[in-house]
């Protein structure tokens, strides 16, 4: 049971893991407010903003997910257990299935010419109904995407939930 | 005070929400209170961002249509986090990070109403449509504001590190 560099660093000083999980928090928002207000326009919300406008926006949100995925990385290889920790729990196993959804779900929109039929909506205008479908995905994943992480503290309420 | 908090924490909606091991109580309620967290933090941002010169093919008069979203999630966040703290009322209440974070958010909602009531009828009305250095510097006062509010909201998971930083005694209880 030898720790890595980076457990013992994280043992060793308790502001490592609070300042990764400010971090993550903050990626989160940055994710949320700009991805879930794509989303929401999409939906056909705030139509007066041409969709197109927001995406000078999507470069903060790419920090944002950038952010999360290292400091990611940094909890599931520096938690002290070992990487297990995180892999063997359920809200975590869920929390990646969702990420890659969304993942695929935008991958969807950009090689499907959504992207560009999107960009091309004005103020006012109306998206098409196969980008309503694409946004109402994305809102949803990364609702449970935030849902999943955040209770993962707390997995036995969910496996209890499920019969476990 | 301590009879108060001795009240709100014996109620039965708190010994639900602290001890129920069902999915609905605590980890749902602290789900919401992130996900409302990520709404009035993330759309307070994008309209900082906004003011401040990133994005500026977004219509000014867009963006009040954004603030009915952030109540939104200042609600969810007001209810769930209503419910964290009679869940533990003792703890949250003794805590500095707790009432420094409520002290942001309080700001930051005046920043956030201020913009929206004043600051973008005038932008478009008076000033054409051009962020003036009000706007800008409102902009980073919200910023402040909500990253603050967000970093004492984290900390109050880490009692023990915030009362050693303050050379507070004690266990955080």
């Amino acid at each position: 049971m030898q720790q890595t560099a980076l457990q013992i660093f994280v043992s060793s000083h308790d502001w490592v893991w609070a300042l990764w999980q400010i971090i993550h928090f903050v990626g989160m928002s940055l994710i949320v407010g700009i991805v879930g207000t794509m989303d929401l326009r999409i939906l056909g919300l705030f139509k007066s903003i041409p969709i197109a406008a927001l995406r000078p926006l999507v470069p903060w949100a790419i920090v944002g997910f950038i952010c999360n995925l290292v400091t990611g990385i940094f909890f599931v290889t520096g938690k002290t257990p070992g990487p297990s920790y995180y892999t063997d729990n359920l809200s975590f196993r869920l929390k990646m299935l969702f990420v890659l959804l969304a993942a695929g779900n935008l991958i969807i929109f950009q090689l499907s010419g959504l992207e560009g039929r999107v960009y091309a909506t004005p103020a006012g205008g109306t998206a098409p109904t196969a980008a309503k479908a694409v946004a109402a995905f994305s809102l949803v994943a990364w609702l449970l995407i935030i849902f999943f992480g955040r209770i993962m503290q707390y997995n036995d309420t969910l496996l209890l939930f499920l019969g476990l | 005070m301590a009879a108060v908090l001795d009240y709100l924490q014996n109620l039965a909606l708190a010994n639900w929400v602290r001890s129920s091991p069902s999915l609905f109580a605590y980890s749902t309620v602290l789900a919401a209170h992130a996900v409302g967290l990520g709404i009035v933090v993330g759309l307070n941002t994008l309209i900082a961002l906004r003011l401040l010169g990133v994005a500026p093919g977004i219509p000014l008069t867009g963006l009040r249509s954004l603030y009915g979203i952030i109540w939104i999630g200042f609600v969810i966040n007001l209810v769930s986090g209503l419910l964290l703290f009679i869940a533990e009322a003792h703890t949250m209440a003794t805590m500095v990070a707790f009432w420094a974070k409520i002290l942001f958010v309080a700001f930051g909602m005046i920043v956030a109403e201020l913009l929206k009531r004043f600051y973008f009828r005038d932008v478009v009305s008076v000033q054409g449509g051009v962020v003036t250095r009000v706007g800008r510097n409102l902009a980073i006062i919200s910023l402040v504001c909500w990253y603050i509010a967000l970093i004492a909201g984290r900390l109050t998971a880490y009692p023990d590190m915030v009362n050693g930083w303050l050379h507070l005694s004690g266990s955080g209880t």
